[in-house]
């Protein structure tokens, strides 16, 4: 038992204000939600609309680790373990929306304009 | 003295090098690789929404549908009241996070009753989003306005074969993205109440620590840290 306590104790120690900052973190989370259902009403659907709420998700996630997650009192090596990773993937999603234009554009934009193309294709046989 | 100290770190604190690597200990490290699985299992359920509800971006025949127009209802009342019940499940999920996070710190202090108080006000809040899911898949599923279609085909509601307000890739999504994360706030719920159980029987007071409390709690962040993404995927954009 007294192994176990001894590596519980290795841990680095949270700030004596803990509590202070648990309460801080949850009315920042509540602001930047009612931001965002602000904007959902204040706004019209946009690209920039969708990137506003990316980046607010960030930000949210962001408070959540660091503070909810105890990683801003962790070893930075241990966050980057963790963050690392999760950058990959916004590259990932990157490369979908980039594949998904171009399924858009051949699938639905070519569907649209079909019959025109056949239409030239006669004339040209005439 | 070699024989012993192998014999020490194997079957105590599980580390070869004598420090546990991070200053974390091995079920809070493993808990951290876990989360980070999971998260790329929900990266990828979200990559994909993302790639399917592009692509559609060009199609007049199923449009995706606007948020709007599908999550517009309120318990009691027949209102138009677009994302008013979401916010309030994404409410109750935030504060379900804070009770859980005082739970952890009291149980630095290893004050006993407190961290009963909290773990229990932490499992009302996963109940009560489960419950308010529950009600969302229900209106989801049996519909507001039933679609004719040209061949006389009445679509009401959705399922995984059908969708009255749009393209049913739409209603697939939906399920699979807010199912995957119902079923991990319900295995969260669950380990709360195992925690709970434990901690009024004392067995983390007899242990000397609260790690357990810390371990289900980065369980129960990551689940809402997921539904902060889910919201802002699904609902918002």
């Amino acid at each position: 038992m007294s192994a176990h306590t001894a590596e519980h104790l290795e841990h680095t120690e949270s700030p004596s204000d803990m509590k202070a900052q648990i309460w801080k973190t949850f009315w920042i989370l509540l602001a930047f939600t009612l931001v965002d259902i602000a904007l959902y009403f204040v706004l019209s659907p946009s690209m920039f609309r969708n990137w506003v709420f990316i980046i607010l998700g960030v930000v949210k996630a962001f408070f959540i680790v660091s503070i909810f997650m105890h990683m801003k009192f962790e070893r930075k090596f241990l966050a980057w373990m963790i963050v690392l990773p999760m950058i990959l993937v916004v590259y990932l999603i990157t490369l979908m929306v980039t594949e998904a234009k171009y399924v858009d554009d051949h699938v639905n934009k070519d569907s649209v304009a079909k019959p025109a193309t056949e239409q030239v294709d006669d004339k040209h046989a005439h | 003295m070699a024989n012993s100290a192998t014999l020490t770190t194997d079957t105590k604190t599980q580390w070869g090098g004598g420090k546990s690597p991070f200053s974390i200990s091995y079920g809070k490290l493993m808990m951290w690789i876990f989360l980070l699985s999971d998260a790329f299992t929900f990266s990828s359920l979200l990559v994909s929404y993302g790639f399917v509800r592009y692509s559609f971006s060009g199609n007049v025949e199923t449009p995706w549908p606007s948020p709007d127009m599908v999550f517009n209802h309120f318990p009691f009342t027949d209102a138009h009241l677009p994302l008013m019940f979401v916010s309030l499940m994404t409410f109750i999920l935030i504060f379900s996070s804070v009770t859980m996070v005082l739970a952890v710190e009291a149980g630095h202090r290893m004050a006993k009753n407190e961290v009963v108080k909290y773990m229990i006000l932490t499992i009302i809040g996963g109940a009560a989003f489960l419950g308010c899911q529950a009600w969302e898949w229900a209106h989801f599923i049996h519909g507001a306005n039933p679609k004719t279609l040209a061949d006389g085909t009445v679509i009401a509601g959705a399922n995984l074969f059908q969708n009255e307000y749009g393209p049913v890739a739409f209603a697939d999504l939906f399920f699979i993205v807010t199912g995957f994360h119902g079923v991990h706030v319900f295995s969260g719920v669950v380990l709360n109440i195992v925690v709970l159980l434990q901690t009024m029987n004392g067995t983390f007071e007899k242990r000397g620590h609260y790690e357990m409390v810390e371990k289900v709690g980065l369980y129960w962040h990551f689940v809402d840290l997921v539904w902060v993404f889910v919201f802002t995927f699904y609902y918002l954009i």
